[in-house]
């Protein structure tokens, strides 16, 4: 199973404001607790075995 | 032949009679602005519009022709481009008023080859702000309306796109599609999109939302103006590093009507998930109809399609957010409140998490690729359900309320991870009247099968002459 999501509302703030927004925005709780809502969400990517895979590099065309 | 018969002609139909001189681009495009007249704003299919332009265009596609130099089937088409395809001179909204001061120098590379190819061009679409969504809502150049039924959403985010092309005020129209911007206004609106396969069109010149997850196709009336559209504008371009260096065919010619020998698989897992029962029935019935047209039809298991969901959301969120990073910090408060929660929720992705996402999409697209060495198409439903109210937030399903992006996009968002070709075509109606859509999905730069087998179903059935009520 995928690890449980952790965001402390203080790591939220630190990342946030490393990253340029302004944390005293009343905006800010909209925000957490809609990260809190969607990034769980995306953690079943833990589940999967990786095991010698590497990136798809993303700007490169799909042909083999 | 009147004004608004000219404008539901599909763009074969008219280049056909433009080439035979028997109409005049002048004629058309004078009716496509005319038809615009009529039906704006109640659509709010525009951003920009560009009469004088496009009569001017107009005049010398007609001198053009007149003088024996018929550049092909796309001369004197009256076209639409969503709002964040450059145009040289033209104001580039990205559906948002922040951007409204941008007036690009140069022409993206989807309109330069357009141009060269002879269309001309009405105007600049509505969209979805940033392309960030998948309604076709705005509150800032107001909602894009369902020409079906203008209290219902167009889908998103090309539902400019889809609005002036299924009420005849464009011929055609490009959209882009990150999530199924293209398929599912096409669908909810009745027309045929095509998300081609990634590196196949070039996305120079287009305001990005996820860089390789962005795709732009056409969206049409019928799929020979799709196959048209890609005769004009796919291929290689040097500006754009991630297409592909490989032939372009000529895709009209396999628009032959025969769908024999084609194996068609049909994931499980699309019926397992949320879908309303009107949209499964219809979406059964046109699998039917391909079998009965010759293609081998089987039930198929597509490996980590759950998954997929949550590996193209992180790899968007995050190259949504680095795209959009200066406007994040300095416009904050004025973007359009969803996007802004997205894009300032993609700062919480870790680096470690979007290569883990990179790392889960090279196995994705392995089990992709194996899964078509089975069988040469998908298919399914393109939307789980019909066009709903301009404003839901949720939307009801059986017993389940569900989000609106997670299951309008639960069909189309893997192949913008795979980055393999999808068509939607009509497929029936609601009981309600409203469009439904058949998506069929091919291997890599394969678009010829996959739209050999949407104009064999098309051609098979009536769904493509219905019109909407306006």
């Amino acid at each position: 199973m995928a690890k449980e999501f952790e965001l402390s509302r203080e790591t939220f703030l630190s990342l946030a404001k490393a990253f340029g927004l302004d944390t005293k925005d009343p905006h800010m709780e909209e925000l957490y607790a809609f990260v809190q809502k969607v990034l769980p969400s995306l953690r079943s990517i833990d589940d999967l075995d990786l095991t010698g895979l590497e990136p798809t590099w993303p700007l490169t065309s799909l042909k083999e | 032949m009147d004004s608004k018969e000219l404008c539901y002609l599909s763009a074969g139909q008219l280049s056909r009679l433009i080439r035979k001189k028997e109409v005049s681009p002048v004629e058309v495009i004078e009716a496509s602005l005319s038809r615009i007249q009529s039906l704006e704003p109640a659509l709010n299919s525009f951003i920009t519009l560009l009469s004088e332009q496009a009569l001017a265009a107009a005049r010398v596609a007609e001198r053009e022709i007149q003088a024996g130099r018929y550049r092909g089937a796309l001369h004197g088409i009256p076209i639409g481009l969503k709002d964040l395809f450059y145009v040289k001179g033209v104001r580039n909204s990205s559906g948002s008023r922040i951007c409204d001061a941008f007036i690009p120098d140069f022409d993206s590379t989807v309109t330069a080859r357009l141009k060269e190819a002879g269309a001309v061009l009405l105007g600049k679409l509505n969209l979805h702000p940033f392309a960030y969504g998948v309604t076709g809502e705005n509150e800032e150049y107001g909602p894009m309306h369902n020409p079906w039924n203008t209290s219902l959403i167009t889908g998103g985010s090309s539902g400019g796109s889809a609005s002036s092309v299924a009420s005849g005020e464009c011929g055609l129209a490009a959209g882009t599609d990150t999530g199924g911007s293209i398929r599912i206004p096409a669908a909810l609106c009745g027309l045929a999109g095509l998300k081609p396969t990634y590196g196949r069109i070039s996305r120079y010149g287009i305001t990005a939302l996820a860089w390789s997850q962005d795709h732009a196709g056409p969206m049409a009336r019928t799929v020979e103006d799709c196959a048209l559209f890609m005769n004009a504008v796919a291929g290689y371009d040097p500006s754009d590093p991630t297409t592909a260096g490989l032939p372009v065919p000529d895709y009209v010619m396999f628009l032959t009507g025969n769908a024999a020998g084609l194996r068609i698989g049909v994931p499980r897992e699309f019926f397992e998930s949320p879908l309303d029962s009107q949209v499964s029935e219809c979406v059964w019935k046109a699998i039917q109809r391909l079998a009965e047209l010759g293609a081998t039809v089987s039930e198929v298991s597509w490996p980590m399609y759950r998954e997929s969901m949550a590996i193209a959301s992180t790899i968007q969120m995050v190259e949504a957010t680095a795209y959009h990073s200066k406007m994040i910090r300095d416009e904050g408060p004025r973007i359009y409140a969803p996007a802004r929660l997205r894009l300032e929720a993609g700062v919480f992705i870790s680096g470690a998490d979007y290569v883990q996402a990179q790392r889960a999409r090279t196995l994705f697209y392995r089990k992709s690729r194996d899964l078509l060495k089975e069988v040469d198409l998908l298919a399914g439903p393109t939307v789980p359900v019909p066009a709903f109210r301009i404003g839901a937030s949720s939307i009801q399903v059986g017993d389940q309320k569900l989000n609106v992006v997670a299951l309008l996009t639960q069909y189309t968002r893997p192949f913008n991870l795979n980055g393999f070709p999808a068509i939607t075509v009509p497929c029936g109606f609601s009981d309600q009247g409203l469009p439904l859509g058949l998506q069929l999905a091919g291997r890599p730069f394969e678009e010829e099968k996959v739209l050999q087998a949407a104009y064999a179903y098309e051609q098979a059935t009536e769904w493509h002459l219905k019109r909407p009520p306006i």
